[in-house]
């Protein structure tokens, strides 16, 4: 009997490589392929957020062009091009023609690309559906000319086959421009590519976008800032949910001659003192070589570096927008909504998953022109790259859907869900490591760690949305009385005294009595030599006062801040200046000014009063002293309150309301 | 708050005989909220609510009148404030009118509130609220402000003589049978003495009808004629001349007064304005009602002892039929009954739906049985 082939030999037999043209087939839609509307989206956004990625570490301000021209019915060029440092003759053939070709995959930091599938993966779809090669100019300083290459995959064999080549003048310093014909169509609004630039423009204020659509439109997103982001740094991975695999991978890996080496050396955060604690715990010598550490004493260093206290991890590895640079953002594409309220944005300290550092972002916009009857818009964003899909299968959704939006002023059926309400909340994670679902990279997954932060920082954003509808309706209430005091009252007063025959009294005890508060009313800067943005301060109660008033704002404002009359105090630990105002007889006002340099980025809502002097049911346009600043107040201020000390008045509020009454009326008459 | 006993009524016509103390009340009220802002207080002033809830049966007139639950109107608050200063743009106006011999209608009143910047009307309902307001607060009618409306138009048709001064000046005496058209005398909106005077009749009685439909059924059949009737067209719900008129003409030709209606919720509230008075026009009740007057029909019974074609009571008309449940003027046994067989049932019916049983049948057999059954006919 002829010996039978093992069933090892078979399934052997069976075993080849798969070609890169099925791997493709096999997962498009996680490349994010599978219609020709996606496939634009995608082809764009791999493009731009290489440009970006590749401008940033050539520290430029990265200025991007997208061209998207119609070529017969079902197919579109789109033509990328930007500043960034361009990429030398030989790597070119590799950057775009072959998957998994990349540098930042094995990099530890936070960067758009990471897995080197996307540029070339939309090369290859290219060639798939239109069998036009890729064209790639790409010049570098060192250079005269640009090389212009035109590119195909060899989808046997995943390798670059270059077409032609020739060299080309190009008058930028350097920069590189990628051109791809595919099978795709051009769509606007959601999960389009101006919604994705439009995202892109607000997480990249630095960068200066510009579209232009096969229409022949032209959309330009100006940059917001002339700051570059700083440039992440490399750093190892931190202990704090490190894996056995990995250690046991990076230890296999290491050339570091001994473990302790390896462990202050490859890993953040273990100090010297830590160093002597992990190795008593582990009962190792630490002059071990760390690829012979058998599996049981990699286990048990394992253990020792997650039970000992250590330094938490560096953000540096990070590059997040920062609470300015995302109001900034939003203002910038938000302009023409005409938001009423700008939120601070909340930027979290960064915090550890798995052993790679993240941070949560997030900004809340309300009212203005934004949808009043819609629910809430909610822009995520990952490593400063908008995410358009799976918006229901993702952990943002999720930790938003799970706040109670109902105790902050907006509408949500049930307590939970998307809110219903003119609001638009931005949520950015940057991390070395985001926990995408799928390798399409749209949607993050479920994490604890990550659960909780969102929740923190969301919850912090919808804190200060609370603060501002509450304000908003004390505001309203300030101005129907402002409406009768200002309009009504002058002209009744008018017309009854045109009819009697006799002078027009002075209203000022009746304006007091309607009003019963002191106003403080910051007006937006006034521009020019300085910033200054002046504060009214009106005693609109019956009783003279004697306030004491309290600024708080950015401790970096403060310094270069100027203020008219002096304050009487200032601390710039806190932040803050205060003063004791004269006495202020009813009706009427006082300004405290602050004056700023020119240009100083600084608004109205970045200065926050506070009175005393006044109870706070009078009070509108500031905040009552919080309890827990224990200051002690001035002697005259404290008097001067007690004698101003008096009950709202309440007997002519519980008779019936003539007008409120024959509204009624009307309604059963006959 | 209004005084006890009559207004006194008023002699507008085209040549307007107005009171000559007619616009001291509106000055003293300017005086009144002068004098508060010269105190530093916040202006106000109180009137009666006209409401159903402050509805007051006077036994002895027979009518309801305006009770003495009081609201204030303040400029505390931005609606009140509002009102008090388009009051004054009223007064204003009114005694700028009296300066110049002018009158002006309500509509024309409203559009004149364009200039009045942020206390222009935003409709007649609103600006007929205010000047009610201030007939209220000042003892006086409107007509003592120079503002009237635009002719109503209700016919009258039936054997009744009458006096009237026209728009020349020129007395005319006519029969609103024999010296009329098909179409009967049309009321001004002025029907006091000095406008009409009655002269004579042999009328037995008054009918007012709601529809013009009905109206001219009546005088197609010759009703008048044969049952010695006076036919007077309410148009929906009357105005205030018609309502002057029926008062005037019950109370002077010593004439029973009865109220053909629709069978419906809103049919019933007409009656009420006739008979007890309506609630807007409260304060002037005791000018406008007619105590003795009597509601004739369409039933909830007739509905169905007559078997007339109906439709079902939409959801308005029964959350209307329920709002007169606690309407005071319905408080009687017989209202609430009336009003909770039509609840029960949950019909309603149109007057001309007695012509299912032909033209005739409406002079010939409804009204006669139902005239006899108010002991009338």
């Amino acid at each position: 009997m002829a010996p039978a082939k093992s069933l090892a030999q078979e399934l052997a037999a069976k075993q080849r490589e798969i070609s890169v043209a099925e791997f493709f087939e096999r997962n498009r839609q996680i490349l994010g392929f599978d219609n020709p509307t996606r496939a634009l989206l995608t082809t764009v956004k791999e493009a731009v957020d290489n440009a970006l990625d590749a401008a940033e570490e050539a520290r430029v301000l990265p200025e991007i062009h997208v061209e998207i021209t119609k070529e017969g019915t079902d197919r579109l060029k789109v033509a990328v091009d930007d500043n960034g440092p361009g990429i030398l003759r030989k790597e070119i053939p590799n950057v775009f023609g072959r998957l998994l070709y990349g540098s930042r995959f094995h990099a530890n930091r936070q960067s758009r690309g990471q897995q080197g599938i996307g540029i070339s993966a939309a090369v290859l779809y290219a060639g798939l559906t239109t069998a036009r090669p890729a064209r790639v100019l790409s010049k570098v300083l060192e250079e005269e000319a640009a090389h212009a290459l035109e590119l195909s995959i060899d989808t046997q064999r995943n390798l670059p086959r270059v077409v032609s080549e020739d060299v080309e003048l190009w008058d930028r310093p350097s920069g590189t421009r990628i051109e791809l014909t595919l099978k795709a169509k051009y769509i606007r609004g959601r999960q389009s590519p101006t919604e994705y630039l439009r995202g892109t423009a607000i997480v990249n204020p630095h960068a200066r976008l510009t579209l232009l659509e096969p229409d022949g439109t032209r959309i330009t997103y100006e940059r917001a800032t002339t700051e570059l982001p700083p440039l992440p740094k490399e750093s190892p991975p931190h202990p704090y949910g490190l894996e056995l695999g990995e250690l046991d991978y990076r230890l296999k890996g290491s050339k570091r001659p001994t473990v302790a080496q390896f462990l202050t050396q490859e890993l953040s955060g273990v100090g010297p003192r830590a160093l002597k604690e992990i190795l008593a715990h582990a009962g190792l010598s630490g002059r071990e070589t760390p690829p012979k550490l058998p599996a049981e004493k990699i286990e048990r260093l394992l253990a020792a570096v997650h039970a000992v206290p250590l330094v938490a991890p560096s953000a540096e590895s990070l590059s997040p927008i920062g609470s300015l640079l995302i109001k900034r953002g939003l203002k910038n594409v938000l302009g023409e909504v005409r938001p009423e309220f700008y939120a601070p944005a909340v930027s979290r300290p960064p915090k550890v998953r798995g052993g790679f550092p993240f941070v949560v972002e997030v900004g809340l916009v309300y009212g203005g022109g934004l949808p009043a009857d819609q629910p809430m818009q909610l822009l995520r964003f990952a490593n400063r790259v908008p995410l358009l899909f799976q918006q229901g299968a993702c952990a943002i959704t999720t930790a938003v859907g799970a706040l109670d939006w109902r105790r902050y002023g907006l509408d949500q059926k049930g307590g939970n869900g998307l809110p219903t309400g003119p609001c638009l909340v931005l949520v950015h994670v940057a991390s070395t490591k985001i926990p995408f679902t799928s390798e399409a990279k749209e949607a993050l997954a479920e994490d604890p760690e990550l659960d909780k932060e969102l929740t923190l920082a969301l919850q912090a954003a919808a804190r200060h949305l609370k603060v501002h509808l509450s304000r908003r309706t004390r505001r309203d209430y300030a101005a129907e009385k402002f409406a009768i005091i200002l309009k009504i009252l002058p002209k009744l007063a008018a017309k009854t005294s045109g009819l009697v025959g006799k002078p027009v009294p002075d209203l000022t005890p009746i304006i007091t009595r309607i009003m019963d508060i002191v106003h403080v009313e910051t007006a937006e800067p006034i521009g020019g030599a300085a910033v200054v943005i002046p504060t009214k301060i009106t005693n609109y109660t019956p009783r003279p006062r004697v306030l004491e008033v309290f600024l708080e704002m950015p401790i970096d404002q403060l310094p270069q801040a100027e203020f008219t009359p002096a304050p009487d105090g200032v601390d710039r630990e806190l932040g803050r200046a205060w003063w004791t105002l004269p006495k202020l007889a009813p009706n009427t006002d006082v300004t405290v000014t602050a004056t700023f340099p020119k240009g100083a980025e600084v608004e109205a809502s970045d200065l926050e009063f506070y009175v005393a002097g006044v109870d706070e049911a009078r009070l509108i346009g500031a905040e009552p002293l919080p309890g827990d600043w224990d200051v002690r107040l001035p002697r005259a201020v404290i008097e001067a309150a007690e004698q101003a000390g008096e009950p709202v008045v309440a007997g002519e509020e519980a008779e019936v309301d003539y007008d409120a009454e024959e509204g009624k009326a009307q309604v059963d008459d006959d | 708050m209004p005084k006890k006993g009559k207004p006194k009524s008023t002699t507008t016509d085209d040549q307007p005989k107005i009171r000559a103390d007619a616009l001291v009340p509106t000055l003293d009220l300017a005086r009144e909220i002068y004098g508060q802002l010269a105190r530093g207080e916040i202006p106000r002033m109180r009137l009666p609510l006209r409401t159903k809830q402050n509805l007051q049966f006077v036994a002895r007139e027979g009518i309801w009148k305006l009770g003495r639950t009081l609201g204030t109107r303040s400029a505390r608050k931005l609606d009140g404030a509002l009102m008090l200063l388009r009051t004054f743009y009223l007064v204003d106006f009114i005694n700028e009118m009296a300066r110049d011999g002018k009158t002006s209608t309500l509509r024309e009143l409203y559009y004149i509130s364009e200039g009045w910047e942020e206390s222009k009307f935003h409709g007649e309902d609103e600006s007929n609220l205010l000047i009610e307001d201030l007939e209220v607060i000042c003892q006086r009618l409107r007509e003592d402000f120079r503002l009237h409306p635009e002719e109503s138009g209700a016919s009258v048709l039936g054997d009744l003589t009458l006096r009237e001064r026209n728009r020349k000046g020129v007395v005319k005496t006519f029969n609103c049978r024999d010296d009329v058209g098909d179409g009967g005398y049309t009321l001004p909106f002025n029907v006091e003495k000095e406008k009409v005077e009655f002269v004579r009749t042999k009328a037995k009685f008054i009918i007012a009808i709601e529809c013009g439909g009905m109206f001219d059924r009546l005088a197609e059949n010759g009703f008048d004629e044969e049952f010695g009737a006076v036919l007077v067209h309410l148009k929906g719900q009357p105005a205030r001349s018609t309502r002057r008129f029926l008062k005037r003409a019950s109370e002077e030709l010593k004439l029973p007064v009865v109220v053909f209606t629709d069978g419906d919720p809103w049919s019933f509230r007409i009656f009420a304005s006739v008979a007890y008075g309506a609630i807007k026009t409260a304060h002037i009740s005791q000018y406008l009602a007619t105590p003795g007057a009597e509601f004739l029909g369409v039933t909830a019974s007739d509905i169905e002892n007559y078997d007339l074609p109906h439709d079902d009571l939409t959801d308005q008309d029964v959350r209307a039929l329920q709002a007169e449940l606690t309407d005071p003027r319905f408080g009687t046994a017989e209202w609430r009954a009336e009003i909770g067989m039509m609840l029960k049932n949950g019909k309603k019916a149109e007057q001309q739906s007695l012509a299912k049983y032909g033209l005739n049948y409406v002079t010939a057999t409804y009204l006669p049985e139902k005239l006899r059954e108010l002991g009338i006919a």
